[in-house]
């Protein structure tokens, strides 16, 4: 009977196509898509830039959204592709992350609370980790944390940054294999 | 690889407190952007006389669900053509300065109660006994909203204190002359209005 009721039960599309009219719906789809958008922007450029990127991406989305294929019921690739464009804006902040974390092995996320106790594995792993990912292309490394953190496919990631899915699969071969062999050489003695 | 998927783990997933900025960023983003659409409608309102208060707001290129008007002496305008779209009218209301809860039921139904505690006995109110008689003339959620015309109503927020939700049940009727019928409150102030629960009302 209610808005609320009927929204929860729409796929993306549908709140998208009904947002064009109704504009208070795409809230609806920032409380869907946003806690896992947040995680994974804090994941990459630190929570310092999470809010802002977060922000934007949803803000560009309301403004583009009259031009969303709605043929796309999943909207998760669209946002993620627009929150990639302005990760790749905020390079420096993620290349100094990376950088961050090869001094101290601890992401500024964790610092707080119980991360404290697991600071040893954290700098063993993720200290060639973090020098394997400053390495990598920049469009490399979106493929490749696009499909390890946010969890799209193949093909979502190729509607994410409008891309064959031939050229993400060879992206991703390539910074996998990079990505092995720097963590093998972080085993080294 | 699991060294990327450790990496993963170490981030939690946003609570709502880390969400609330960027939630508060794109609700005023997107306010201000409707604000803009909606300016061409009011402006026509204001160049109309202010008592022929209908006219003017179904002037802006067909026949909107609804219109929102701030009036020169401080009530809001409330056109109602089509029940649709409270989630607007709630948001339209709120950009007006007037916090409010809207529901639009179907024939013969009501909201379970009770949803909220109000700020006087007219919710829950059981029915037209003498107190209630006494009390239209003095409860303020009585004095907040007036029912104007067939399709209109006037909201006073002068008679709405600071955190009290105006509670807005209009249950639609099928009759054009008398298309809706509505049920409207004060919920006081920290008292949170429930959902609506739409249940069989035979009356």
């Amino acid at each position: 009977m209610t808005t609320t009721r009927e929204v929860v039960a729409a796929d993306d599309a549908t709140l998208i196509g009904r947002s064009l009219h109704e504009p208070e719906i795409f809230a609806v789809l920032f409380d869907r898509h946003a806690p896992l958008l947040h995680r994974y922007v804090t994941r990459r450029l630190g929570p310092g830039e999470a809010e802002d990127v977060v922000a934007d991406t949803f803000l560009a989305a309301f403004q583009s959204r009259g031009a969303y294929d709605r043929g796309r019921p999943d909207a998760r690739p669209w946002l993620y592709g627009i929150a990639s464009n302005m990760i790749g804006r905020r390079r420096r902040a993620e290349t100094g992350l990376y950088r961050a974390y090869l001094r101290s092995g601890v992401h500024p996320g964790e610092i707080a609370g119980a991360r404290v106790e697991d600071g040893v594995n954290t700098l063993a792993v993720n200290r060639p980790l973090a020098r394997a990912l400053l390495r990598l292309k920049r469009a490399d490394r979106d493929v490749l944390l696009l499909v390890a953190w946010a969890g799209l496919t193949y093909q979502e990631v190729a509607d994410a940054l409008a891309i064959p899915p031939g050229t993400v699969a060879s992206r991703l071969n390539r910074a996998r294999a990079q990505i092995r062999q720097s963590l093998g050489e972080g085993e080294r003695p | 690889m699991k060294a990327l998927d450790d990496m993963w783990q170490d981030v939690p997933v946003a609570s709502f407190e880390d969400l609330a900025g960027a939630r508060r960023r794109l609700m005023d983003g997107m306010r201000t952007r409707r604000r803009v659409l909606t300016a061409p409608r009011l402006l026509v309102a204001a160049g109309v006389a202010a008592a022929a208060v209908a006219a003017p707001l179904i002037a802006g290129g067909g026949t909107p669900a609804y219109a929102v008007t701030e009036n020169p002496d401080g009530t809001i305008t409330v056109v109602l053509n089509e029940m649709r779209d409270p989630e607007g009218l709630r948001a339209d209301l709120l950009a007006a300065g007037v916090t409010a809860d809207v529901s639009f039921l179907a024939p013969r139904t009501r909201c379970a109660d009770p949803r909220f505690e109000g700020t006087d006995p007219s919710y829950g109110s059981p029915g037209p006994t003498g107190a209630l008689r006494t009390g239209v003339e003095r409860w303020r959620s009585f004095q907040a909203t007036q029912v104007v015309d067939v399709h209109e109503i006037r909201i006073r927020p002068e008679f709405i204190r600071p955190g009290e939700t105006l509670v807005l049940e209009f249950r639609d009727n099928r009759n054009a002359q008398r298309p809706w019928t509505l049920g409207a409150w004060l919920a006081r102030a920290g008292s949170p209005v429930k959902p609506c629960t739409p249940v069989p009302d035979p009356a």
